[in-house]
């Protein structure tokens, strides 16, 4: 009988899902994900976790718990370092399966593959057959495991790039037929790590509130790599979060080409690098002033009304700017 | 040029003696205040951490003093500090200074390289004298360092309460303008003694508690409500696990201390998690293992690491059986409420010990 790996469905899954369930099945595992966020997950997570924590690492746990409780014979917590040359994730990822360890009893064993590209490529390679030799002792079959999820990840990423959310793309990987994003009429960068933005329950369902509300939302991993190094040209210095990175030059970028009629950024309570990102990002949109800006922050005490408001506010400014209303 | 530097518990001295020694003039920033918190919280990012706050408070008060070059450090991440000088030079161009910052990134956090970056700055120094000066300002340290950790013991044996406290405070200005390595020493010896004589109070039940954590908070006693002071008033005798002599000596020789927090951490942390995760993990194991009473960690709000820190060394505290306390800092500073829980944690502390007394 094949094997149960769990995927828990929270942070960097909106990121790499299909990759990481190619891996396994290649390998001839059976993947499972957790359930939708739920209140209870929400909950579980918060119990669970050192209330400082912020809510994306809370959800997860919820997640991790989600999966134990499903019973599967593994879950997989990668410990994502790095995913560019010379640049890290956030702190939490980096300690993640040790995080999850120690928090949660009972867990069935947990895959902690390292994924770290700080040094480039060399370090995946006997990390993929660490991890791979867990299902099958067959390393050319392992490498081809591999092989083909990269594959499935630029296929992933392409579909992105044509304008669907992460969530849209992970289900039309999984066969589901998909319009891309709809008719909107007002350009809005949603900056924020993908994991903010794309659980619907987190988020309240921002980015489909944005669309009914008449927007064509352009989230961070739509916009294209030459874009972004662009932006990264207006740095001080470069920064060494790669996610902090692409939203901070996307940011940059868009003051610049002005191709956008508004920004709006999300960031979790508490979250590290979005504190230094958001400042330096409002303090460039306030000096140059031609594109509204606001920022948002979730928690697990973030109400629905508040947020509408907020967003239907933000939205008639921009039509007014536009001079669709007026004052 | 009128140089200045943010804070850091005993950095003010040393940085002061180190540009002295090379004849740059320096602009001491003004003792770490309330008014200076609110300074920096009032231009600073709502969720920063403590430590950006203060040092921009320090930033502000300095160049109102005169001060036209700013000196920070840098850093290669994860933990945010690295980008903190960035983040402040733009806030205070926004508030409309006129200066000019230097962000030192240790290259590969080597002393050498660091010290090369450095004198690039000061095309007029000759290396000899600012040899001569680093090498003076060291030893300072060390002597500051030691001077502190031997005030950790011995004020919780003091005989008139503050006593021991106002007799450091005064030895330390003493360091601090002491003009060379002779005077140091005699200046360490008699004040050693001074504090001696006022601890000779013994009690039946001592509790030691190690203090692990953010290195700033550590170091900066107004940043954690000077929480060495009120435990060792409780009779609680302190140690330290961060000190800035420790802290630069192990970034220049990097290797060894790295390699023992490993040892340690393994089982509950396995690699270095940026800011100083790693090191209060393996410290409260190392502390855990040496049969300390309790363990405090210390650390400024949202601070990612020790968060995830914070998680793992609950885990500790039950395997290892002894008492963990986590207290995080920011600028909503309220005195009673910690109090309130160093007396709750002490009384804790001496039940256990109660406890195991009666077993015998």
């Amino acid at each position: 009988m094949s094997k149960k790996v769990g995927i828990p469905k929270g942070l960097l899954y909106y990121n790499f899902y299909p990759m990481w369930k190619a891996f396994f099945e290649e390998l001839g595992a059976e993947v499972v994900t957790s359930s939708d966020t739920c209140k209870k997950i929400i909950d579980d997570g918060v119990k669970t976790c050192v209330d400082e924590t912020c809510l994306p690492v809370k959800t997860f746990v919820g997640h991790v718990i989600d999966l134990k409780e499903k019973g599967v014979d593994y879950i997989f917590v990668p410990r994502v370092i790095s995913v560019e040359r010379h640049r890290y994730l956030c702190s939490k990822f980096l300690g993640l399966p040790d995080l999850v360890r120690n928090l949660v009893s009972d867990l069935p064993p947990i895959i902690d593959m390292k994924i770290d590209f700080y040094r480039g490529d060399d370090f995946m390679k006997r990390e993929i057959l660490r991890v791979g030799k867990l299902f099958i002792n067959d390393v050319s079959k392992i490498k081809d495991a591999y092989e083909k999820s990269l594959k499935m990840q630029r296929t992933f990423e392409c579909i992105v790039r044509e304008g669907f959310s992460n969530t849209e793309a992970i289900k039309i990987m999984e066969g589901e037929k998909l319009d891309a994003n709809s008719k909107g009429d007002l350009k809005i960068a949603l900056l924020a790590h993908s994991y903010d933005i794309m659980d619907d329950y987190l988020s309240m369902g921002l980015v489909n509130r944005l669309k009914n509300m008449g927007a064509y939302v352009l989230t961070t991993n739509m916009i294209e790599r030459d874009k972004i190094e662009k932006g990264a040209g207006k740095l001080q210095k470069d920064l060494f979060w790669n996610y902090g990175r692409d939203i901070l030059c996307s940011g940059k970028y868009f003051i610049q080409s002005k191709e956008v009629d508004g920004v709006i950024s999300v960031s979790a309570f508490g979250c590290g690098p979005d504190s230094i990102t958001d400042d330096l990002l409002e303090r460039d949109y306030k000096r140059d002033g031609s594109i509204p800006y606001m920022s948002i922050t979730i928690d697990e005490h973030t109400g629905e009304a508040g947020l509408n408001t907020r967003l239907e506010a933000f939205m008639d400014l921009l039509r007014w700017r536009k001079g669709e209303i007026m004052a | 040029m009128k140089i200045t530097y943010p804070h850091m518990g005993s950095l003010n001295m040393i940085l002061k003696t180190m540009f002295e020694g090379i004849n740059v003039e320096v602009v001491e920033p003004p003792p770490v205040t309330n008014k200076t918190l609110s300074i920096g919280v009032k231009y600073s990012p709502e969720f920063v951490c403590l430590p950006y706050k203060i040092n921009l408070g320090n930033f502000i008060e300095a160049l109102e003093n005169g001060a036209d070059t700013i000196i920070m450090l840098g850093g290669i991440g994860p933990c945010r500090f690295g980008y903190y000088g960035q983040a402040q030079k733009e806030t205070l161009i926004d508030l409309g200074y006129k200066f000019n910052m230097i962000i030192l990134d240790p290259p590969h956090g080597r002393l050498v390289d660091f010290l090369k970056e450095l004198s690039s700055y000061f095309p007029d120094v000759y290396w000899k004298d600012a040899l001569k000066a680093f090498i003076f300002a060291v030893q300072k340290m060390i002597i500051a360092d030691k001077f502190e950790k031997k005030l950790l013991i011995l004020r919780a044996h003091e005989n008139r309460a503050g006593v021991t406290t106002k007799i450091f405070e005064y030895y330390m200005e003493k360091i601090k303008n002491a003009k060379n390595k002779k005077e140091l020493d005699s200046i360490y010896k008699e004040g050693l003694e001074k504090l001696r004589q006022n601890a000779t109070t013994k009690r039946e039940i001592q509790l030691k508690v190690a203090l692990v954590g953010e290195i700033y908070l550590m170091l900066e006693p107004f940043s954690n409500l000077d929480i060495c002071r009120s435990l060792n008033e409780l009779g609680i005798e302190v140690t330290k696990t961060d000190f800035l002599s420790d802290y630069l000596i192990n970034s220049a020789f990097k290797l060894p201390q790295r390699v023992e927090f490993k040892k340690y951490a393994h089982g509950y942390l396995e690699r270095d998690i940026g800011g100083h995760g790693l090191n209060t993990v393996a410290n409260t194991v190392k502390y855990a293992e040496k049969n300390y009473d309790g363990i405090i960690q210390i650390f400024p709000f949202t601070c990612t690491p020790e968060i995830v820190a914070q998680g793992i060394i609950a885990k500790v505290s039950s395997d290892k059986n002894i008492p963990v306390m986590s207290l995080s800092y920011d600028e909503k500073t309220g005195e009673a409420g910690y109090q309130t829980r160093l007396e709750a944690f002490k009384d804790l502390l001496e039940r256990r010990r109660l406890k195991n007394i009666k077993k015998y």
